[in-house]
């Protein structure tokens, strides 16, 4: 569609007339243009930016913590838990496994384990006399759930994952606020077989993990999966393993035992106690 | 196969950009026609891509991203709102240069691929491989295997297509069909194809 | 003579449709076409984007160097592209977060860049405007035709609602599933183009391609 004749009438000619009557090509007028539009794209954009951040901000935090309170209600019995310790305030927080400090500077949401792992500066190798799990390589960092009633913490959930007889093994385990007590283990990522392995998921084998302990008074690792005859001294730390599923429940010890030890979120644990 | 090499290879095969994400699919109908012009479309894309992939991974990573400008004594500058158009800027500046490189030091190969530039600067796949570089935090070796395995697997996308089409013209395809709809068919049957590869993994 | 300012609005919505005739804007409309919500707010961010470069670079047409048109326009685009973004992912973040970088690729989507050349930069303001209008809207189309089909018959919903219960919900309909594939988005598109192209009863390409 052609542009209507140029007006071409007489005219005080004022600069900025005499601007905007420049040749198009010439030298002046393209880095005149050039120049104006940067500036003004700029100040658009950057004006744009930085007054939408605090509601952008909000948004991601509704919805981390929307996606915590699924993770954190996918745990059974985390209702009656609630219930119990009167607490209703969930917490994300970072946690440097290697120092078990928190970073405040991370953003938990968004932050997918998995890739972090692979990752050549967030995640790291595991030594292989370390890796009782079998995972050959963790993130750095980890999120850690804690439930908090008037600032005291109450429970303590924790991302763990092995490598089971079908497939890796992911889910929650919840302590109590000493750090050293299980309340409930939640595996729900899974591909045990049927009937067997995937028994891991029973309310009565998942109930045997109520009010077993971690490490016992000398600080030392206790906590597993008995898989043969369960031993009266291993009683508080350890429950016996599913019948049948051998491989399935020495998978669950080697995760249990890598993530509660000294590599995974011991050091974290004992801030807590 | 690990590292840079697995990444080239999953840019070519597992997450072509052409056939599992759709970029690039304007320049690539229209381009797909003949075989020698989709090659020299392709080869143009190849690259671009394996410059400014790198390059835009620098940008991000030292200048733009949450708390780049560190070295400059500025570590709570974040400036990734400004990746897109940086980004574009750095494609287009490129492209222009190459394009006067080609023309002072090779003027054959500009005669060639010359006219093909112009369009590179607008095919998504270019902006798009850089914008999936940034969200796959990899390092600036994983950038290079990425841009140059993004631009082969967009070039491999083009050539497949234009060798079909061209056959397709001695073919009988109804009326409406032909042109556009034909391609669009042949782009699916190839994208399905590609499916069969999607979440492979090798090594 | 100038052509009616209703054509100009007017004829990109069918008869010079930016995906199915002119050959515009199709890689996005393949990867957001999985659900109509989407392909609706990808619809109407690109005809946002559209008015507002299109108007913008009508403005200031008259003073655009030749060697640096195409980068000025590009600028402008992406600037007005990221203000987009940025306000999707301050008022509709879960919006955002489902076209995630496609809407960053409307930058380079043909359309916006296309219309800005072959036009805006050579008219008026409003004529601009009603074209960007026109084509957007021409896009918003083809985009929700092609979400319905593969958002009813790939998921059972319409905008959530069920439409076809799904046997996994006790219902009967079982869903194609290949329509959750981007693939299905060339068949649909080849199918609207036959239609499109049959009506019109002129092949506006060469027929032996």
């Amino acid at each position: 569609m052609p542009d209507a004749p140029r007006d071409t009438s007489p005219r005080r000619a004022s600069w900025l007339e005499r601007l905007r009557r420049l040749p198009e090509e010439s030298t002046a007028k393209t880095l005149l243009v050039a120049f104006s539009v940067a500036v003004v794209c700029a100040t658009l954009v950057s004006t744009a930016a930085v007054a939408l951040r605090p509601r952008q901000r909000e948004n991601r935090d509704r919805e981390r913590r929307a996606r915590l309170v699924e993770i954190v209600s996918r745990i059974p019995g985390i209702e009656e838990i609630f219930a119990r310790t009167g607490a209703r305030d969930v917490e994300t927080d970072m946690v440097e496994l290697a120092t078990g400090r928190i970073v405040p500077s991370m953003d938990a949401s968004g932050f997918d384990a998995r890739k972090a792992a692979q990752d050549p500066e967030a995640g790291v190798a595991i030594p292989s006399a370390l890796d009782v799990a079998d995972l050959g390589r963790r993130a750095k960092h980890a999120p850690v759930y804690l439930v908090k009633d008037r600032g005291q913490v109450k429970l303590v959930v924790l991302p763990v994952e092995g490598s089971g007889y079908g497939g890796p093994i992911r889910g929650f385990v919840a302590l109590s606020g000493d750090g050293n007590t299980i309340v409930s283990l939640a595996l729900f990522e899974h591909q045990e077989t049927a009937g067997i392995g995937a028994r891991v998921e029973d309310p009565a084998w998942r109930a045997r993990w109520q009010g077993k302990r971690v490490r016992d008074e000398q600080g030392r690792l206790r906590v597993g999966v008995a898989t043969e005859r369960l031993r009266p001294e291993d009683a508080a730390y350890q429950v016996d393993g599913i019948s049948g599923a051998t491989i399935t429940s020495g998978a669950v010890n080697d995760l249990l035992r890598y993530w509660l030890g000294d590599d995974g979120f011991g050091p974290f644990l004992r801030t807590l106690r | 196969m690990s590292g840079p090499l697995k990444t080239l290879f999953d840019a070519v095969f597992v997450e072509n950009l052409a056939l599992s994400f759709f970029l690039g699919m304007c320049t690539l109908l229209a381009i797909s026609r003949r075989v020698s012009t989709a090659i020299g479309m392709g080869v143009a894309v190849v690259v671009v891509q394996t410059i400014t992939v790198p390059v835009d991974y620098l940008l991000h990573r030292y200048l733009l991203s949450a708390g780049a400008l560190g070295w400059a004594g500025l570590p709570d500058v974040d400036l990734s709102y400004l990746s897109l158009v940086s980004f574009i800027g750095v494609i287009a500046a490129i492209v222009q240069v190459l394009e006067m490189a080609l023309d002072r030091f090779a003027p054959p190969l500009h005669a060639s691929l010359g006219i093909f530039l112009p369009l590179v600067t607008v095919n998504c796949a270019i902006l798009g491989g850089s914008l999936f570089m940034v969200e796959r935090k990899g390092d600036f070796v994983d950038s290079v295997a990425y841009g140059l395995g993004g631009g082969l697997g967009w070039a491999l996308a083009i050539a497949a297509v234009a060798g079909v089409r061209e056959r397709l013209r001695y073919g009988d395809a109804p009326r409406g069909l032909r042109g556009l709809g034909i391609a669009f068919i042949v782009l699916g049957l190839t994208a399905i194809g590609f499916l069969a590869i999607a979440g492979l993994r090798v090594g | 003579m100038p052509p009616p300012q209703a054509s100009v609005l007017l004829d990109p919505i069918v008869r010079h449709n930016p995906i199915a005739v002119q050959i515009l804007g199709v890689c996005s409309s393949l990867a957001v076409t999985t659900q109509v919500s989407t392909a609706l707010v990808m619809g109407l961010a690109l005809t946002v984007t559209l008015c507002l470069s299109n108007v913008s670079i009508s403005l200031i047409r008259r003073h655009l160097p030749r060697s640096i048109r195409l980068i000025v326009e590009i600028t402008i685009i992406a600037s007005l592209v990221i203000v987009i973004d940025q306000a999707l992912q301050a008022y509709a973040y879960d919006m955002s977060k489902r076209l995630s970088v496609f809407v960053g690729l409307i930058v380079t989507n043909c359309i916006v860049l296309g219309r800005a050349e072959a036009f805006a930069s050579r008219s008026a303001p409003w004529p601009s405007l009603l074209d960007g209008l026109g084509n957007g809207i021409g896009y918003g189309l083809v985009l929700a035709i092609v979400a319905v089909v593969r958002e009813v018959l790939g998921n059972g919903t319409l905008l959530g609602a069920t439409v076809l219960r799904r046997a996994a919900d006790g219902g009967w309909y079982v869903p194609v599933d290949f329509l959750h594939k981007p693939a299905s988005g060339f068949f649909l598109l080849a199918l609207l183009v036959w239609g499109l192209r049959t009506r019109r009863k002129d092949p506006p390409e060469d027929p032996a391609s």
